[in-house]
């Protein structure tokens, strides 16, 4: 029985992570896009920074390219431009944690906006400039924030349930 | 210095080229990756569009599995929320259907004449096909508003073919599988639509706009809208040959309109709601008049002269019939008034006629009482004459009277 327990808490640990990013993309609830007009922002981004820059291994990279490319045909845009994004925030978050001795979440926040900022500047330049999309920047920079704003409150709860719903697997 | 250059190759190396725990590829593999999909997707070759078409299908349906409880408790909710605005929404749409009723007479009168009117100017399409679809996903990307059906290349869906949902136009198709289709909706920023405001006849473009609305471009710069307008529709203009004419789309949101420069325009459906479409293309009707078709189109002509005189003769018959309806009310009223009188009369005659039996007895009695006084003692009894009659009897007054008869002759 205890065994039992100890091998669903550490599936839920590996696996969570994995199952929260795929939802997130497949259901047709996309925090990305809600219906709301000055509010949105980006969980996967913050999903992947979050347990890459926490975790080694946290996310798996082949599971994030298959996530990215599910991403851009669920959205409708060229095949590959999310999963280039989602693994350089990768790479950002296991480079800050690389050269990071004493973490600290200041520090991380401002990390993810530089990301964020950069990986935005990439996909809009990339569908404006060889797809000629119409982007309505404003919304876009509101996503941005928000999406900055979000990661402190889900730092916060990720460190909760990994803490205390997971407990000692940890 | 160099020691910390040394630390940021290090670090960058690691990130990208080392593998993490439990990690099967490095992170530069499949940022490699990323770009060669990126840049296959690029060319229009028939094996990379095979591998396209493959993924999509596989993620359109992993998608709707994995929607299917929360479109369950979406649906659940919506049918709650119907059931509570049932009894309003029947007393709004019984008096909707009442007007529409009325209206409908003349409408199709109206459709009529507007189709022969169109066949003159070449302007007239008939369905070619028409496909039934259900809405799949609904994934509202950030960059395109579309919405993915699960009728594809199998049942003849093809690229920019109208998507209605009942009557109103609501998209086209732009991107076509094997078993599914994305549907572009006109609420998208990238979909530009020749339109016509009616009834100014006025035509521009609109593109999609925000969540639920569109906006117009490529107007007349002066305000053509007056505040006083009461609505302004707004239907498709048919320009391009994309889609035909005067497909409803939408009305002017004469609010927001008057107070910003921008022409907004409210669609009739609401996106986030469509279950069910309807995937249309057109051909045009064949337009060369030819000597069958002439005869076909005076025929025609004819029997829209012959309706609309039989609808005159229809309307004099039926004020005939009014006025009949009115002579015969007065007809009824005087008929009961002689009725009466008549019954009045006869109880007066009855009255007359008791009269005159009544003067006729006391006629006679005065008769009798002055032959009484003359021959009364002939037919009285007496001592002397025993066998003579009684006073007041019958005999007596018989006696009486034929005293007079007998001496008239």
């Amino acid at each position: 029985m205890e065994n039992t327990k100890k091998n669903i808490r550490s599936f839920l640990y590996k696996n969570t992570p994995v199952i929260l990013l795929f939802t997130s993309i497949l259901n047709e609830i996309d925090f990305n896009n809600l219906e709301y007009k000055y509010f949105s922002f980006n969980f996967a981004y913050i999903l992947i920074f979050y347990y890459n820059l926490k975790r080694d291994g946290g996310i798996g990279y082949a599971y994030i390219f298959i996530a990215g490319l599910f991403n851009d045909v669920m959205n409708g845009i060229p095949m590959g431009i999310s999963s280039l994004c989602y693994l350089l925030l990768c790479a950002a978050a296991v480079y800050l944690r690389n050269i990071t001795l004493r973490p600290n979440i200041i520090k991380s926040w401002i990390f993810f906006l530089i990301s964020i900022l950069v990986l935005n500047f990439i996909t809009f330049t990339y569908l404006i400039l060889f797809f000629s999309y119409e982007i309505n920047h404003f919304n876009q920079m509101i996503n941005i924030f928000f999406t900055f704003l979000f990661y402190l409150i889900f730092t916060y709860l990720f460190k909760i349930y990994d803490n205390n719903i997971l407990g000692s697997s940890n | 210095m160099e020691s910390s250059r040394d630390d940021f190759v290090i670090a960058i190396r690691s990130a990208f080229l080392k593998k993490g725990n439990q990690q099967r590829f490095s992170l530069l593999s499949l940022i490699l990756f990323s770009i060669i999909f990126l840049i296959l997707g690029n060319f229009n070759n028939k094996v990379v569009n095979f591998n396209k078409t493959i993924i999509k299908e596989i993620i359109y349906l992993s998608s709707f599995i994995v929607t299917i409880p929360e479109n369950l408790i979406r649906k659940s909710f919506n049918t709650t929320a119907d059931h509570f605005e049932y009894y309003n929404k029947y007393v709004i749409t019984k008096n909707e259907l009442q007007e529409l009723k009325n209206k409908d007479l003349s409408k199709k009168i109206i459709v009529y004449e507007n189709i022969e009117l169109k066949k003159l100017i070449d302007d007239y399409f008939i369905e070619d096909s028409q496909v039934y679809a259900k809405v799949l996903l609904d994934k509202e990307s950030p960059f395109l508003r579309s919405i993915i059906i699960n009728k594809g290349s199998k049942n003849g869906i093809k690229p920019g073919m109208a998507v209605y949902e009942d009557i109103y136009l609501i998209g086209k198709v732009v991107e076509v599988n094997y078993i599914t289709s994305r549907v572009l909706l006109i609420s998208d920023l990238n979909f530009k639509l020749p339109i016509t405001i009616q009834p100014l006849d006025i035509e521009a473009i609109m593109s999609g706009h925000d969540q639920q609305n569109g906006k117009l471009q490529y107007i007349r710069g002066e305000k053509i809208i007056d505040e006083n307008d009461k609505e302004l529709g707004v239907v498709t203009s048919g320009s391009g040959g994309v889609f035909k004419s005067g497909i409803p789309v939408g009305t002017i949101d004469l609010t927001n309109t008057s107070k910003n420069d921008e022409i907004i325009v409210n669609f009739y459906r609401d996106f986030t709601q469509l279950k069910y479409v309807k995937i249309l293309s057109y051909k045009k009707e064949s337009t060369q008049l030819d000597q069958n078709n002439k005869i076909e189109f005076e025929e025609r002509s004819k029997q829209i002269i012959e309706i609309n005189s039989q609808d005159k003769d229809i309307k004099v018959l039926q004020q005939q019939k009014i006025i009949n309806e009115e002579i015969r009310n007065k007809f009824e009223i005087e008929n009961t008034k002689l009725k009466e009188n008549l019954i009045n009369t006869q109880k007066e005659v009855e009255k007359q006629k008791n009269k005159l039996k009544e003067i006729q007895v006391s006629n006679q009695d005065i008769e009798f009482l002055e032959l009484n006084l003359l021959y009364g003692h002939k037919c009285r009894k007496t001592f002397l004459r025993p066998k003579l009659f009684k006073i007041n009897t019958l005999e007596y007054r018989t006696c009486v009277l034929s005293k007079e008869i007998v001496k008239n002759n």
